[in-house]
């Protein structure tokens, strides 16, 4: 099993390796000559002195080899040091942290709501297959898949701040501003939750020890509930780490029609401002956190269910 | 697992009938779909005779009208017909979203089909890096592509293909690693047929069939991400029309013109409702419950 948990370890430093150099490497590709692009952004001035372009390409170390260079920025991102936003001149690493928190709050909220939903909704499905409420629920999953987030909100907030005036359109000050995106962020989940719990539940409900719970004398009802339950929600676990690592950097959308200064918001800030560290930072952030999340997750699955010990053996 | 496809005997119908025509799904909502995506690919086709007006016809003092006798679905903030742009604008998303399916579903395939009949340590890393990447949102990859390069088809197909192939190896190399362990691969094995002629034979068109229910689905969910792109303004640059930039370009009259918004998002849901229909009602055909399509 440690062996598991090492051989996990090793891939997932690989993977970040590799996310490092495409954070690194891919910016150079383009066209634009950072010294230039920074200069630029400072003095709003086309007409660069090309004295002061090369100073700062010494400045910033670009007259070194691209080994060099990579290895220095990936030590000093390392320590926590990935360089100044162009666009407001605060370090990256602190601007991540504050939207971080924003987008973990949005994240938990939408996905605590959709489990709410999805738990009991895809066990009832479960429980009567094929049943009015089996197949009303398939319909709703495939209705929430096809819905677009950036439909779902203006809608929203159409009918929810225009019209009926009881909650903010956008911004982010008090729970009440937390309403709609995190609604509009939880279709999705929603849908995918539904789906695993109810695949996940028909399975365990045909297992003996359902039959066994029965023949004790409990009924339908509490046998799924004693027994089922606990069973059925294992793969949720999984999924919803998943979701987690999506959702912390798949909410730009959503961010941005509601104006929440999250990290899908700083992503696209840093687009729309050509902000190259920001980009960079944000981009290291967002899929680096995703792999490892991915990886504690199934690290715990292997850990607390003994009977995935062997399932990659195979 | 699907087993009872696995069933059929080899020597069943080709791959192409085996995707479309032996899809026995009698579930109305399969036949909605195959209705809608029918009625959406003929309006694509027809669009430049059967749309009212010009797309790009602009008339100032006409904008933000509601549904009028002329204008059947009002008028945008320029006064262009919103009916004949939903009608062309439908174009880019579709083609993109289609192109990178397509694109997706071969790679996916190939790597793991090869991983489920190589099986061992490529097998292993394969398959690790399926799930790591599987927990990856493409869209912060485009938008960090499209931060370095720009908006454009190619970096959009770059960005949705990286991550994209990662179901279908996970889905294909499970139905190998199925195939691989009946008697008849066994027996095609004893008789001395080439590893080609296992793999066309006998592996792929077991294949075939949940492959191409996972990319309508898997079709669906791009369509929304490349309309979320343009909805960004990262995706089509205007005045180009397209679903997810009509949505962008409704926001300010929300109130005024709810219809500006409501239109070209429901033609997107219906579209992505559509095929997921259709590829949810094939999953049923093949396999009895949708398991994992993420």
């Amino acid at each position: 099993m440690w062996k598991l948990v090492l051989q996990r370890l090793s891939i997932l430093v690989a993977m970040l390796l590799i996310v490092s150099v495409a954070a690194f490497a891919v910016p150079l590709m383009s066209d634009g000559d950072p010294a230039r692009t920074i200069l630029m952004s400072r003095t709003s001035d086309f007409n660069l002195d090309p004295d002061a372009v090369e100073s700062l390409r010494t400045e910033l170390g670009l007259d070194r080899t691209l080994a060099a260079q990579y290895f220095g920025w990936l030590g000093h991102a390392l320590r926590g040091d990935l360089g100044f936003s162009f666009a407001t001149r605060q370090p990256v690493l602190s601007e991540i942290a504050r939207a971080l928190a924003v987008s973990l709050t949005l994240a938990l909220t939408a996905l605590g709501w959709a489990l709410l939903v999805a738990l009991p909704l895809g066990t009832l499905a479960a429980m009567r297959p094929g049943g009015k409420l089996d197949g009303a629920t398939t319909l709703l999953i495939q209705t929430l898949v096809a819905t677009p987030e950036y439909w779902f909100a203006p809608v929203s907030v159409l009918v929810f701040s225009l019209w009926l005036g009881v909650l903010p359109s956008a911004g982010w000050q008090g729970p009440s501003s937390l309403i709609l995106p995190a609604l509009a962020l939880s279709l999705r989940p929603m849908a995918y939750f539904t789906q695993i719990t109810r695949a996940a539940m028909s399975d365990v409900l045909q297992a003996p020890y359902i039959s066994a719970a029965r023949a004790r004398g409990l009924s339908y009802n509490q046998s799924v509930l004693r027994h089922g339950l606990r069973n059925g929600s294992l793969p949720v676990i999984t999924f919803f780490a998943l979701w987690f690592a999506g959702l912390l950097g798949g909410s730009v959308v959503v961010e941005v029609i509601f104006a929440i200064p999250g990290m899908g918001r700083l992503l696209y800030d840093a687009v729309i401002n050509n902000d190259v560290p920001m980009l960079q930072g944000a981009f290291v952030a967002m899929v680096g956190l995703a792999i490892v999340i991915n990886t504690a997750a199934d690290v715990f699955y292997v850990l607390i269910n003994p009977a995935m010990r062997g399932r990659h053996a195979q | 697992m699907p087993s009872d496809m696995i069933l059929s005997p080899p020597d069943a119908p080709g791959l192409l009938s085996r995707a479309v025509i032996y899809t026995r799904s009698r579930h109305w909502t399969f036949r909605a779909g195959v209705a809608i995506v029918a009625a959406m690919i003929a309006l694509i086709a027809l669009a430049p005779w059967i749309a009212p007006h010009d797309p790009g016809a602009q008339d100032l003092l006409g904008r933000l009208k509601g549904p009028t006798a002329v204008h059947w679905l009002g008028t945008d903030h320029l006064g262009r017909d919103v009916l004949s742009r939903l009608l062309i604008g439908r174009q880019f998303t579709v083609t993109i979203s289609a192109v990178a399916v397509v694109i997706t579903l071969v790679i996916g395939t190939v790597i793991g089909v090869m991983a489920g009949r190589a099986g061992g340590l490529a097998d292993e890393l394969a398959m690790r890096t399926v799930d790591l990447l599987i927990s990856v949102p493409d869209v912060v990859i485009a938008i960090f592509l499209i931060g370095v390069f720009g908006p454009g088809w190619l970096t959009l197909l770059v960005a949705l293909t990286l991550t994209g192939w990662t179901p279908y190896a996970r889905l294909a190399r499970g139905l190998t690693r199925e195939v691989n362990a009946r008697e008849y691969i066994r027996a095609a094995e004893v008789l001395g047929m080439k590893r080609s002629f296992v793999m066309f034979r006998h592996i792929l068109p077991n294949c075939i069939r949940p492959i191409t229910a996972i990319s309508f689905l898997r079709f669906g969910h791009k369509l929304i991400t490349v309309g979320g792109l343009s909805y960004l303004g990262l995706g089509v640059q205007p005045p180009n029309p397209d679903w997810g930039l009509m949505l962008a370009e409704a926001q300010p009259y929300l109130e005024r013109a709810p219809l500006l918004m409501i239109a070209p998002g429901a033609v997107i849901f219906l579209a992505a409702l559509g095929v997921t229909w259709i590829g949810h009602g094939m999953e049923i055909d093949t396999s009895g419950t949708g398991e994992d399509r993420t």
